[in-house]
């Protein structure tokens, strides 16, 4: 930059080699675990790499007992559905909260923002009993209706573009004789896509990682991802090096997300706080 | 703008769902349990009002309270955790080759679920595992039973969220610092400010609401741990925490009553710490 001497620089690096090092380390035994056979797992060190690095049995035996095919399958579709529904109703609340004045405006914005001040965790006792009066335990429809609902930090994120698109476009299209759904399917949602990728990412990572709600509502053979590679871990007859291999699975996704889309996620965790 | 009949007709329509399912998902139980927080309710019949019998029992009885003096652990450790990221982005704020990378690696554990972690750290804390074999080839020999020792199994796994969030909370904290405008520090090495000048007096000060923001975000995440020691240890060893103490207490010992009391606990907690935190990005703002 300016009056950087080679000294800083090279603390620089230090700093950060030590802070990777520090993150990659507890990593290590994981990925070469993953790889071991039983009994070389358990003659050897956690620190010392597998013999055989195309040793893919532990893989084959993690997707052929853990379901995890299956779980997968579930985790996607809980996904595809509830965020899509929550992106139609995050676009549209904020369409209307941010294009219109109107009675009660103050009121519902307020409702919406105080949310953050009731963490979910407070409410599940009676959330559960509602869920179940609906016949929805154990199936993935319960956590496609309690995912699909509409966040302030959503709204913030919308709020963000929104300023930014001239209203100008609406008023013209609607002296040109076009109706508020037009407006909103045409004008509005295609201009809020990247606000929507933003939120998507965000909350995509977030679901797919959650583990305090499909453990609550998922009680039996459907299962997320998160929960079978529990039930997996959970039972202590189910070795490491099978674990190992059933987790190294379930990055590969979340990395692909990443690979693709790291400008979001920054953009995200920068969004998420200034709400 | 003046409101039509049409207008009128799409507020309805794309308020409606969203609002009744943010009345039925998030006001109507928070309301729900400050009235069965009063009661003996069981789960199935009519609650029975007992008054504040379930708060006294949770504020006076050693077994409860020692919920929350677990909760303190992870406080403690948020301390380091947020003062080394906070350092971290102050001493690396630049532009600089590799950038990406270094990201792309302290990101990691915050991609990775809550099983993956405990997973992880059961491997590190093993007797024969990463953190003993690392302390034997240093020589240190005598090391103690992490996750069975009943004196250092909380400090243990509350460090854990030292790994798992370090490297975001420097993602933030770096991304805070490029939002600073070049032109403070062009000015301030034309006035030939040394580098350790330019951090205390610009690169410090213009990132000090959001690493408030992160303390308050890390106690209100303190008091809703769950993840690991459950996924861990299932609560034992006395790793319990409220989260999972509300969860044993509803749904496996049908005490919704008493369970209600302690959400409405940690509500109370949860709406402090968050309250301020509002406070503190509204002062920042104007």
């Amino acid at each position: 930059m300016y009056n950087e001497s080679k000294l800083f620089k090279t603390f620089r690096y230090l700093f950060l080699i030590a802070s990777c090092l520090f993150v990659v380390i507890p990593l290590v035994p994981l990925v070469f675990m993953a790889f071991k056979t039983g009994a070389e797992y358990s003659a050897t060190p956690v620190l010392v790499p597998p013999k055989n690095w195309l040793n893919f049995y532990n893989f084959a035996y993690a997707i052929r007992v853990g379901h995890l095919g299956k779980a997968l399958l579930n985790t996607a579709i809980i996904l595809t559905v509830s965020l899509g529904i929550q992106m139609v109703f995050t676009t549209m609340v904020s369409y209307v909260l941010h294009r219109f004045n109107f009675k009660g405006k103050r009121i519902i914005m307020t409702m919406f923002t105080l949310t953050m001040f009731i963490p979910c965790v407070t409410t599940q006792t009676v959330v559960f009993q509602i869920i179940y009066k609906l016949k929805l335990v154990s199936t993935i429809w319960s956590l496609i209706l309690l995912w699909s609902g509409v966040g302030i930090v959503g709204i913030y994120i919308m709020f963000n573009l929104l300023d930014s698109i001239s209203k100008e476009l609406d008023e013209s299209a609607l002296v040109d004789g076009a109706n508020y759904f037009t407006i909103y399917r045409c004008i509005v949602l295609p201009l809020l896509k990247p606000a929507c990728t933003t939120l998507l990412i965000l909350n995509g990572i977030g679901y797919y990682n959650d583990f305090y709600m499909p453990n609550l509502y998922l009680r039996r053979d459907v299962q997320t991802f998160t929960v079978a590679l529990y039930k997996f871990f959970g039972n202590m007859a189910t070795p490491f090096e099978i674990v190992s291999a059933a987790i190294l699975i379930g990055i590969v996704p979340i990395g692909i997300a990443y690979l693709f889309m790291q400008k979001y996620i920054y953009y995200g965790l920068a969004g998420a706080i200034k709400s | 703008m003046k409101i039509t009949k049409s207008a009128k007709i799409v507020i309805i329509a794309f308020l409606i769902l969203p609002v009744i399912h943010l009345l039925v998902f998030s006001y109507i139980p928070i309301l729900a349990n400050l009235y069965l927080s009063f009661t003996n309710y069981k789960g199935i019949g009519t609650p029975k009002w007992i008054g504040i019998k379930n708060y006294k029992k949770l504020l006076t009885d050693t077994r409860y309270i020692s919920l929350f003096k677990n909760c303190l652990w992870y406080m403690l450790m948020a301390i380091p955790q947020l003062t080394f990221a906070f350092i971290l982005a102050v001493v690396v704020n630049g532009k600089f080759k590799g950038l990406n990378f270094f990201k792309g690696v302290l990101i990691i554990p915050y991609l990775l679920n809550g099983v993956i972690v405990s997973t992880i750290f059961i491997i590190f804390f093993n007797n024969s595992g990463t953190l003993n074999t690392i302390l034997h080839f240093f020589g240190i020999m005598n090391t103690p039973q992490w996750l069975q020792n009943l004196r250092i199994v909380n400090p243990s796994i509350a460090s854990i969220s030292i790994w798992r969030y370090y490297g975001m909370n420097f993602i933030m904290f770096f991304g805070a610092l490029q939002t600073v405008p070049s032109e403070l520090y062009e000015a301030a090495a034309i006035d030939g400010c040394k580098k350790m000048q330019e951090i205390l007096y610009i690169s410090i000060p213009s990132i000090k609401n959001v690493l408030f923001i992160n303390i308050l975000l890390s106690i209100s995440g303190s008091i809703q741990v769950y993840e690991i020691p459950y996924i861990m240890l299932n609560g034992s060893n006395g790793t319990t925490t409220p989260v999972i103490q509300i969860n044993q207490s509803a749904f496996s010992d049908n005490k919704y009553g008493f369970a209600a009391a302690l959400s409405i606990l940690v509500f109370v907690i949860v709406v402090i710490v968050v309250g301020l935190q509002r406070v503190i990005t509204k002062k920042g703002e104007d």
